[in-house]
């Protein structure tokens, strides 16, 4: 995995991707943009790089572009899988030329470019970002542009993986609320990371929604009541307790950090769906869900 | 037993753990009729806190829970670990806790505490407790000669002065001064350390009454969470204490609770004069551990161990590392400070006779190496610390002593090289 990084422009020039541009890396690209099947791109790098961010918790991640947008998949250990959606409606540039473009590239390589000029929070000063990329067996090429400055990123791609298919549908729910994050943020950082298990219990009747957790020093429970003013959608039909690995958990914890809503789903064989409402910088929505393994069921 | 707490009581309760967490490791609660006490030891039994919440600061207070009549009270004992995480972040209690209900369930061994949060949100804690017998220090703080009682805040503000890492501290008190000092032996690695000195007037007390002149020696450390406590509720504080080797007594209380924390105190705390031998530095595991003991009274504790402090003592490095000097040179520096007459024992305490306000004074060793030169210290001592401000004025010394010289008022030294008092106190503050 490498991220090759060439090119430093001083021409002072801002608009980086209209075609008036005079750099010389910009008349470049515009050559080669026949080539791409895949060119995304944002006035605003973070855009992508936050949400990207929700779902880092192993190296590599598997990019699936469709003309609806660009969903990126992480999986650990076959029992827990984090998805991005990124819809097209967020870019300012989106052309893809194939039904499905898809790669595998190293994730965190991928971040340290997007965010290669430092990062900074000043206000009106963003990173824009057009990505690039040839199709199979080239790499991955970013433009990322901030006050004048040019850098070529160019990122290894490998062969994608198939992401596992939980099978999890709608039809097959059994218990589903939806919360706004704020009144989860707490209990989950709080979350005695001693206990192998984060308990989640769902149920028409009391305790309604309870996250328990079984460490050294003793049990702690976190109950939520179906009439909560932070409870935004409550449909649970039965009572359902599953145990999922506490490990499998705590990375949702960046995604549920980054969200304004969630929504918790459990189907007929325990199998956990996370899906947060994330709203990036310019307050658009995007998607970021968690399917997860149940560690063995309790009735 | 079964309390409840409701909004600021929490908040007070927590700050109470966390000032807890700072002398043991086990957390007693002993419900009694009088109310809720809880209690720390710290392992060397030489530091002991409790705080006693009168059954008036709870909305409900109760022994026995509901079903059980209210027998013999059942007196309990929690790792500290367990329970100070949830009383950890206050402000977040503050905002999001409406009420907190605490019970100790003896057929399960538990103790239940339960947040009720904003929103309808509840969390529940369950923490495993072990039976034990009640933990209860006896001291007769009305048998002290010495009895002070000072706003939080003074002392507070006294004790921000001294390094974090300090250990211990020295309190001297005779009936015209009030001095907190930071607690040296001779030894060869003494030199390591900044000495800080604060004075304070009686007046600046509530109540000051020394009937016996005393300096004792006690861990700062296990005393800062408690000052925290009484800062934040604005508590005067009263301080008994008699000779070295006494226990000193921090109290506070109020309406609905009293705070109390012992602290044992260094046997024999006299500083040795400048003819001590320089013996090998005694190794100690922690310091505390070599006071006398406190006569606390438990199930598992050894009670009533009086050692006598080592002659020598491990010391703190200053963060510098500075390089040592000497002792008998610094001994010998120190007592001439005070006693432009001739080596002393030093006493700094009787030594300075200050105006009536704040006296803070850092004595670095170097301070006075100009004057010294002549009595026959020959070593050559290092260059300790650099202050660029003066360079200037210390041109003409630099060969001899670049370094950071702070003096007392009354020591008028005539070194150009020293700077003035008000330039050191506003470097240093």
């Amino acid at each position: 995995m490498v991220a090759k990084c060439c090119g430093f422009d001083f021409s002072g020039n801002e608009s980086f991707k209209t075609t008036e541009c005079t750099m010389p890396l910009s008349t470049q690209s515009q050559a080669d943009d026949e080539k791409y099947v895949l060119v995304a791109s944002l006035d605003n790098a973070r855009n992508l790089s936050n949400i990207l961010k929700a779902i880092t918790f192993k190296d590599h991640a598997i990019f699936n572009a469709t003309p609806n947008g660009l969903k990126v998949t992480v999986e650990d250990s076959k029992c827990l899988q984090a998805n991005a959606f990124i819809q097209a409606e967020i870019f300012q540039e989106y052309t893809i030329k194939e039904d499905v473009v898809g790669f595998q590239v190293n994730l965190t390589v991928l971040l340290d470019c997007l965010s290669i000029f430092g990062g900074s929070t000043l206000p009106g000063v963003s990173t824009a970002l057009r990505m690039c990329y040839r199709g199979y067996g080239y790499p991955l090429t970013l433009f990322l542009e901030e006050g004048g400055v040019v850098t070529v990123c160019k990122i290894n791609t490998q062969e994608p993986e198939e992401p596992i298919d939980f099978e999890f549908c709608s039809s097959n729910v059994i218990n589903k609320v939806i919360l706004q994050s704020e009144s989860l943020k707490e209990p989950f950082s709080e979350l005695d990371m001693s206990s192998e298990v984060l308990q989640i219990t769902m149920s028409p009747s009391q305790p309604y929604f309870r996250l328990s957790t079984f460490g050294n020093s003793g049990n702690a429970h976190y109950d939520f009541p179906k009439d909560s003013d932070m409870m935004e959608l409550f449909r649970c039909t039965k009572t359902q307790t599953n145990r999922y690995k506490m490990s499998l958990m705590k990375p949702s914890t960046k995604a549920l950090a980054l969200s304004c809503k969630v929504s918790v789903r459990t189907d007929s064989r325990g199998f956990l769906s996370l899906q947060y409402l994330v709203r990036n910088d310019d307050g658009q929505i995007c998607f970021v869900e968690y399917y997860c393994c149940p560690d063995e069921e309790v009735e | 037993m079964k309390c409840v707490l409701e909004g600021n009581g929490v908040k007070v309760f927590g700050k109470a753990v966390q000032a807890l967490s700072r002398i043991g490791e086990d957390l007693w609660l002993d419900p009694m009729v009088k109310g809720l006490a809880l209690r720390s030891v710290n392992a060397a039994h030489s530091a002991y806190a409790c705080f006693l919440f009168s059954p008036m600061f709870f909305q409900h207070y109760s022994l026995g829970s509901g079903s059980e009549p209210a027998r013999e009270t059942i007196k309990c004992k929690l790792v500290i670990k367990s329970v100070l995480p949830l009383f950890r972040c206050l402000t977040a209690i503050e905002r999001n806790v409406e009420r907190c209900q605490i019970t100790i369930s003896t057929p399960t061994d538990r103790v239940v505490i339960q947040f009720f949060c904003k929103y309808g949100i509840t969390k529940t804690y369950s923490l495993r407790f072990q039976e034990s017998e009640a933990l209860q220090a006896e001291f007769a703080s009305h048998l002290c000669p010495n009895v002070l009682k000072a706003p939080a805040r003074l002392l507070s503000d006294m004790v921000l002065h001294f390094p974090v890492s300090l250990e211990e501290i020295t309190l001297s008190a005779t009936p015209l001064r009030f001095t907190l000092r930071n607690y040296h032996e001779a030894g060869n690695d003494h030199m390591k350390t900044m000495y800080t000195e604060m004075s304070l007037h009686p007046d600046e007390f509530d109540f000051f009454q020394v009937g016996a002149d005393s300096d004792v020696t006690f861990c700062l450390k296990e005393l800062r969470g408690f000052l925290s406590f009484a800062e934040s509720h604005c508590l005067p504080v009263s301080v008994h204490f008699a000779a070295a080797g006494k226990p000193v007594c921090f109290s506070m209380e109020d309406m609905v609770l009293e705070a109390t924390v012992l602290l044992a105190t260094l046997m024999d705390s006299e500083n040795t004069g400048p003819s001590q031998p320089v013996g090998p530095p005694v190794p100690t595991s922690p310091r505390c551990a070599d006071v006398a003991a406190l006569p606390v009274v438990s199930h598992e504790g050894n009670s009533r161990e009086s050692q006598n402090a080592p002659a020598v003592m491990e010391l703190i490095p200053s963060s510098q590392g500075s390089p040592m000097i000497n002792p008998p040179a610094l001994r010998h520096l120190l007592s001439t400070a005070d006693d432009p007459h001739g080596p002393d024992v030093p006493d700094e305490a009787s030594a300075m006779a200050t105006p009536a306000s704040t006296m803070i004074c850092s004595l670095l060793f170097r301070a006075l190496a100009s004057e010294q030169d002549d009595d026959g210290c020959d070593v050559s001592l290092p260059v300790l610390a650099c202050y660029s401000d003066t360079e200037d004025e210390m041109e003409g010394d630099y060969t001899r002593s670049p370094s950071l010289l702070i003096s007392q008022r009354r020591l008028n030294l005539p070194s150009p090289g020293v700077n003035t008092w008000d330039s050191a106190r506003k470097r240093l503050f």
